[in-house]
């Protein structure tokens, strides 16, 4: 891009502190946890077993693995496509010159201020399936008595529901900062020439808000991957039989909990390889959709 | 003249330093001893204000500090951090499933070891709490919260339903034929539920006398193979499958969610930890009656296993005699008849010793609670073997996890009860070779 | 009319659960279980709150957990900000594209599997248990960088143009135009940032180890009962101060954002 400062020096000083907390702080004891994939080690006493590749081996080649490696998938996929759409519809909504709209605003960003565990436990309560207003509501209208934690697939919605609903509030954010950007100029130009409500959303607003709406495609996307095990344990701890065993919650498990630093530390390679690959192909082919003007 | 006056200076130096010899102890500053637990909500304030207060008003000379760390894995892993880091805490709490964990950690003191003989009176403890703790005839950490699994039920939809209120289920067959009454009534909308599956599971064979994994329940050198993928386990488990068939059982999910469709009267019976006693009681709006879990019919008389969490005591770079004595001073306090007794009656754990409870006896606490009294009696009847003593696992945490979802795949219908608890058994035997490899 | 009636659903759906939360919060301790679930509110909710209160001290709590949030949310812009001008105004240079890789991955490396080595560095600085410890490793932001990354892209290339005409120095130009031409982004990112840390329970947790330095995530999981029913009318209760501060700090930013819609608009 044009318009750019000649100086050789000052890239580096600005960046400097950031290389330097995410070095110091994040990568070298990633380095220290990962080495640890290439073997099995004794979480008290440090001791360590080479095994090569062994827990690669291991967790790819096992059933349990790669079938949480599919619900992570398709949870992933739903809560970013639902989380973006809905919240680009409330942020649309939000947008317009309105009365009270400081309310509306500061209600939808409010549950972002809630910790997934706390988020998750409101969600299970709402849901219990003998005393959750929500399963009594659904028993009243339908007769039908869902219960989460006797069906994969319910407990698979409401979890994607639940993850959706929390990052809601980040999204409408973001998407009306950049909503904001869009000349009002332009949009009423394009209404005195007849074109439709619609026309004008994607013909104009839409690549206008591209760039936002790419950022939030990578953070959405990262969100899903890496921030919603506490939302897991809380609510459905991988079950019902494995049905919300995402990958990162099996980490979690491995890693924290059980204490298998080894292959904790060798899904979390996976886990990064996994991710890197999609945040590339999305800096690839949507990145180079991006208007940026 | 001039040698008197000689002797005074001399008198008092040497009465000078004959005081500082026999300074008091309390002028040094006293000896702090830390305590990471993960007891939250009421039971935080039983530790820090009952317990820990009560412990250091009655040992001046020792500080215990309290330090809420958690969930029961979190306060683990933090743990772990600590002792690699080198500064670990004197005590830490760790549930019983990570006994085997902590007893191949070579960061502890066992309990036998720091307590001088006669220190402690252990046969005043209730034997079974005792021998989940103890291998090869050593106790290695010290009980503190320790339960079991009972079942609750609610009787007024006993009552309803034209069942004896006062008779709980003894069997399975009782529960199906007390279920089938109870949902035919209309008195409840599911005749019974369950906390904890892979615990229940568990249960259900110490109840039978039944090893869940060998080597004598990895109480003879460590398990290799568990065994609840026998005949045995898959009857159990079919026999939940049927239930859920039925519609008698209400699958709540894993730990203490099933408790609120008990409390609401959705569901009539639940098989649950006696911990939660005194807030079960508490809660519900209804009269609450406990039994003993039921058993399936024909099988060998067997007990019901110890759950709960224990005290455990880090070496860290070296403990002073000044802070083991504070430590075991701890556990002493701990045991006491009073303090013991209180923490029962305010959480529903055991209380540890035959004193406490002739005490609480004595005062008619088990009279006026009878439902506190349940778990304890189950305790007491059985034999004592290393079936009903508890297995012990290594990575029993990931075990039971994997057994939580063999259970749930069999109930949904995912997979047979066989075919479910083989899955689930093959995983956890891979789990078992890795642990043993490491720890070799 | 319409749109308000949409927006309102629309909100009232988002909100919903934590209404709920509400609720719960005002009831009392037997109420909290009743069949069918209760929906008005009830009484207890000055007693619970003091409950919370006083068992885990939420006062302090909120305090620390305020000074946190706040000290990160205000780093993680600074911090941000330079990078993302840097990856945006000076053409290529040498290590470009690993350094920005190197920022964005910080979201990829998930703490529970570096928990050990990380409190080891911790140890070796001698910041267990501190300010420090609570807030540095937070510092640099992926999400910021990201964010002012994309924004500084769409700027016109006249604009630095015209201040490299007018003599102004890089970051003259960045103080003087861009900052305040990004004023929006940088209330949302505040405000999320600000929320991110106040949400963060795992690290506090491992990292401190007294009272004074505990955070309120901390505090909350503290009034849930490990092995006994829980009481969610007082957790709740808890979870409702837990929710203020936040709040506050969200419609203190929002005047900014209204008002910066005029501005916004002159490019």
């Amino acid at each position: 891009m044009e318009g750019r400062f000649p100086n050789r020096v000052l890239p580096y000083v600005l960046l400097l502190p950031s290389v330097a907390v995410v070095l110091v702080f994040l990568v070298v004891p990633s380095i220290e946890a990962l080495r640890l994939s290439l073997f099995e080690v004794s979480p008290f006493t440090g001791r360590e077993t080479f095994v090569g590749l062994g827990n690669f081996r291991e967790l790819l080649g096992s059933d349990v693995y790669r079938h949480s490696l599919s619900v992570t998938l398709v949870f992933a996929t739903a809560v970013v496509a639902s989380g973006m759409s809905l919240a680009l519809g409330l942020a649309v909504l939000a947008s317009q010159p309105l009365r009270g709209l400081g309310i509306y605003r500061v209600a939808i960003l409010w549950p972002y201020a809630l910790s997934p565990a706390v988020a998750g436990t409101i969600w299970a309560l709402l849901f219990d399936p003998s005393t959750g207003p929500v399963t009594v509501l659904i028993r009243a209208l339908t007769g039908a008595s869902p219960n989460w934690m006797m069906s994969g697939g319910y407990a698979l919605s409401v979890t994607v529901v639940a993850a959706a609903w929390k990052m809601l509030g980040f999204n409408v954010v973001f998407f009306l900062a950049g909503l904001q950007a869009v000349p009002a100029e332009f949009r009423e130009a394009a209404q005195v020439d007849g074109a439709g409500a619609a026309r004008v959303f994607w013909r104009i607003t839409f690549p206008i808000l591209s760039p936002v709406t790419f950022f939030l495609f990578v953070m959405n996307s990262l969100y899903a991957f890496f921030e919603v095990f506490g939302l897991i344990d809380v609510m459905t701890q991988g079950g019902p039989g494995g049905a919300t065993d995402l990958l990162i919650y099996r980490l979690y498990q491995d890693a924290f909990v059980s204490a298998r630093w080894g292959i904790g530390s060798a899904q979390s390679i996976l886990l990064f390889v996994m991710v890197g690959v999609l945040t590339l192909l999305q800096f690839r082919f949507a990145g180079r959709r991006v208007f940026y003007g | 003249m001039s040698h008197r006056r000689g002797t005074y200076p001399g008198i008092v130096v040497a009465f000078t330093m004959l005081l500082a010899a026999v300074a008091p102890v309390s002028a040094q500053p006293p000896v702090k001893i830390t305590l990471w637990h993960a007891m939250g909500g009421a039971r935080y304030d039983a530790i820090t204000k009952d317990i820990a207060a009560g412990f250091n008003k009655a040992n001046p000379n020792y500080v215990l500090e309290p330090l809420f760390t958690g969930s029961y894995a979190e306060t683990v892993t933090k743990a772990i951090a600590a002792i690699r880091a080198g500064n670990p805490p004197h005590i830490v709490q760790v549930f019983e499933v990570g006994t085997q964990t902590m007893l191949d950690s070579g960061a502890i003191i066992p309990v036998t070891e720091m307590v001088k003989p006669g220190e402690i009176d252990f046969d005043d403890y209730i034997a079974p709490i005792l021998n989940y703790y103890k291998v090869g005839g050593k106790l290695y950490s010290m009980p503190f919260n320790s339960s079991t699994a009972i079942i609750y039920y609610n009787k007024e939809v006993f009552q309803k339903a034209g069942l004896d209120p006062g008779k709980p289920p003894a069997t399975f067959k009782d529960v199906e034929e007390m279920g089938r009454k109870i949902v035919a009534s209309g008195a409840a909308r599911a005749a019974i539920t369950f906390g904890w599956p892979s615990w229940m599971l568990e249960q259900s064979h110490a109840l039978a006398n039944r090893l869940y994994a060998d080597h004598d329940n990895g109480r003879n050198g460590r398990a290799t193979k568990v065994r609840f993928n026998e005949s045995f386990g898959v009857d159990v488990l079919s026999r939940w499958k049927r239930w859920a068939d039925e519609k008698l059982l209400a699958y709540g999910g894993r730990e203490y969610a099933p408790n609120k469709a008990f409390l609401a009267g959705e569901v009539a019976m639940l098989m649950q930890s006696t911990s939660q006693v005194t807030t079960i009681e508490k809660a519900a709006k209804f009269s609450v009656g406990t039994g003993f879990l039921p058993r399936i019919e024909g099988q060998p008389a067997g007990k019901s296993v110890i759950g709960g969490a224990s005290f455990w005591v880090l070496k860290g770079k070296g403990r002073t005699p000044q802070e083991i004595d504070a430590v075991v001073k701890f556990f002493k306090f701990v045991a006491e008849p009073q303090e013991t007794a209180k923490w029962h009656e305010e959480t529903g754990y055991f209380p540890a010793t035959k004193t406490a409870v002739a005490l609480l006896t004595k005062q008619g606490w088990f009279a006026g609670h009878p439902n506190h009294e349940t778990a304890f009696k189950q305790i007491q009847e059985g034999p004592d073997t290393p079936a009903t003593r508890g297995v012990l696992l290594g990575n029993f945490v990931q075990i039971r996890n994997i057994t939580d979802t063999a259970i749930e795949k069999a109930l949904s219908g995912k997979l047979s009860p066989k075919a479910a608890l083989d899955e689930g058994a093959a995983e956890a035997n891979k789990l078992l070779d890795e642990y043993n490899r490491i720890n070799k | 009319m319409v749109v308000h009636a949409l927006l309102a659903l629309g909100t009232t759906v988002a909100v919903l659960p934590i209404l709920y939360a509400l609720q719960v919060s005002t009831l009392g301790f037997q109420e909290v279980f009743v069949f069918p679930p209760r929906l008005t509110p009830g009484g207890a909710f000055l007693d619970n709150l003091t409950r919370a209160w006083e068992k885990v001290g939420l006062g302090r709590l909120v305090i620390n957990s305020l000074a946190i949030a706040f000290s990160v949310a205000l780093g993680k812009l600074v911090l941000s900000v330079m990078a993302a001008f840097a990856f945006t105004y000076f053409g290529r240079f040498p290590g470009k594209g690993p350094i920005f890789v190197l920022i964005l991955i910080t979201h990829m490396l998930p703490l529970p599997v570096r928990i050990v080595p990380s409190y080891q560095l911790m140890q070796s600085f001698d910041w267990i248990n501190s300010y420090q410890a609570l807030t540095v490793p937070f510092f640099a932001s992926a999400t910021g960088t990201l964010l002012f990354r994309q924004f500084f892209l769409t700027m016109p290339p006249g604009l630095s143009e015209a201040a490299r005409i007018d003599g102004a120095g890089p970051l003259r130009f960045l103080v003087r135009i861009l900052l305040p031409l990004s004023a929006n982004n940088l209330a949302a990112l505040f405000m999320v940032e600000f929320l991110y840390m106040w949400n963060e329970y795992l690290w506090p947790l491992i990292i401190t180890n007294s009272d004074d330095m505990r955070v309120v995530q901390v505090g909350i999981k503290m009034l849930v009962a490990t092995d006994a029913q829980a009481e969610w009318n007082v957790i709740m209760a808890g979870v409702v101060v837990a929710m203020v501060p936040p709040l506050v700090v969200l419609l203190l930013l929002q005047r900014s954002f209204v008002r910066s819609i005029s501005l916004g608009q002159e490019k």
